[in-house]
């Protein structure tokens, strides 16, 4: 059986998430009483979707966080292990086996920035990476960005350097500030990086 | 019986007598549907498979006394029975019983349905994948059904481009695992 007008996935996705306007979701609905392809389509939306709470469940992706989604995921009984250094500053930091989440807490003006990065870099300040144009609330005075828990739990004992980088209309870049992870490895398993080949 | 009669064919058959293949065949038919709505309204697995029970129950009742009088708008008369539902589930959970017993269980098994697999390594390497804000807007949003514009307040962006970025994140998330858009 086939569908000669199937709905986006997207717009599934928006039923799903009840999002759409009253007429739009009375029509979406009344096509999936109709439409088994495009029933299955909104299945594999319904999976996708659990599929990523549970990935954000297991604290194991680096993205930016807000401070609502720390309360969701402290109410679900997961533990939050935070470290909120000042600009400029640095902090002493470890993860243990029982936390679930690692969240890096970064002081910064936000005021008038139009894009932000956050580059990662290793002791020395070489850039290892970087996340660009990150979502930012300029009020907020901060950042929060949710290290791997998987990663820091492999991680040994080291030095990383976190850096919030904005950029003007004329795409000079600024530094809003930089923090001094001093990260001791607190689980059994290697104490240091193997030396370079 | 013609497996491929369309909904008007298979209404009018159920109107025109006792047809238990045609009943069966009805039920085959949108129970996976109904179950879909239930799962979207009510958010759960039990009281989806309630849902279904009950609003096809309704539907026969009404197929049998022949009270659907344009056949052809029976996904119409389903999803009036759907909302109408949901209502009474939250009302009156006992009538579901008084029903099983009056129709009988064999007409009305449970629905065999779960959701597709997904393969979630490769969904971690795609959602890691994906640009900040889209990685941010989907997991913020599906984590625990945050709107719009709950998404907006966090993110600084307006709730149109959190649509926006939304829908941009999923093609691509079902492009990177392989499905179409």
């Amino acid at each position: 059986m086939s569908c000669s007008n199937p709905i986006d996935a997207a717009v599934l996705a928006d039923y799903w998430l009840a999002a759409l306007a009253g007429p739009e979701e009375e029509a979406v609905e009344l096509h999936l009483l109709d439409c088994d392809p495009c029933g299955a389509r909104l299945g594999e939306v319904m999976a996708l979707a659990e599929g990523v709470r549970r990935i954000a469940r297991q604290g194991s992706l680096r993205m930016i966080v807000s401070d609502s989604f720390l309360k969701r995921v402290a109410e679900a009984g997961l533990r939050v292990r935070e470290y909120a250094p000042p600009a400029g500053g640095g902090v002493q930091c470890t993860v243990t086996a029982e936390d679930d989440f690692l969240i890096a807490r970064l002081a910064a003006d936000l005021s008038g920035a139009k894009r932000v990065d956050l580059c990662l870099c290793d002791e020395r300040g070489v850039e290892q990476g970087r996340m660009p144009d990150i979502p930012v609330q300029p009020a907020a005075g901060n950042v929060l960005y949710q290290e791997s828990i998987t990663w820091a739990k492999a991680m040994p004992s080291s030095t990383m350097l976190a850096r919030l980088v904005a950029f003007d209309e004329a795409g000079g870049e600024r530094l809003l500030g930089e923090y001094t992870f001093n990260h001791t490895r607190s689980l059994p398993g290697p104490g240091a990086w193997p030396p370079a080949a | 019986m013609d497996i491929e009669l369309n909904d008007a064919e298979l209404v009018r058959q159920i109107g025109s007598g006792n047809d238990r293949e045609a009943e069966a065949e009805l039920f085959r038919r949108m129970a996976p549907r109904v179950r879909l709505y239930g799962l979207r309204h009510l958010r759960d697995e039990q009281a989806a498979q309630d849902l279904t029970q009950q609003v096809l129950i309704t539907t026969l009742e009404a197929l049998r006394a022949g009270r659907l009088r344009e056949p052809a708008k029976l996904a119409s008369f389903v999803l009036g029975a759907c909302r109408m539902t949901v209502l009474d589930l939250r009302r009156n959970a006992q009538r579901k019983e008084r029903l099983l017993e009056q129709f009988g269980a064999d007409l009305l098994p449970p629905v065999p349905w779960s959701l597709p697999h997904l393969d979630h390594e490769q969904l971690t390497r795609c959602v890691q994948n994906l640009k900040e804000r889209e990685r941010s807007v989907v997991v913020m949003t599906f984590y625990d059904e945050q709107t719009s514009a709950d998404v907006s307040r966090l993110l600084g962006v307006s709730d149109a481009n959190v649509r926006v970025i939304r829908h941009r994140a999923i093609h691509q998330l079902r492009e990177c695992m392989g499905v179409a858009a």
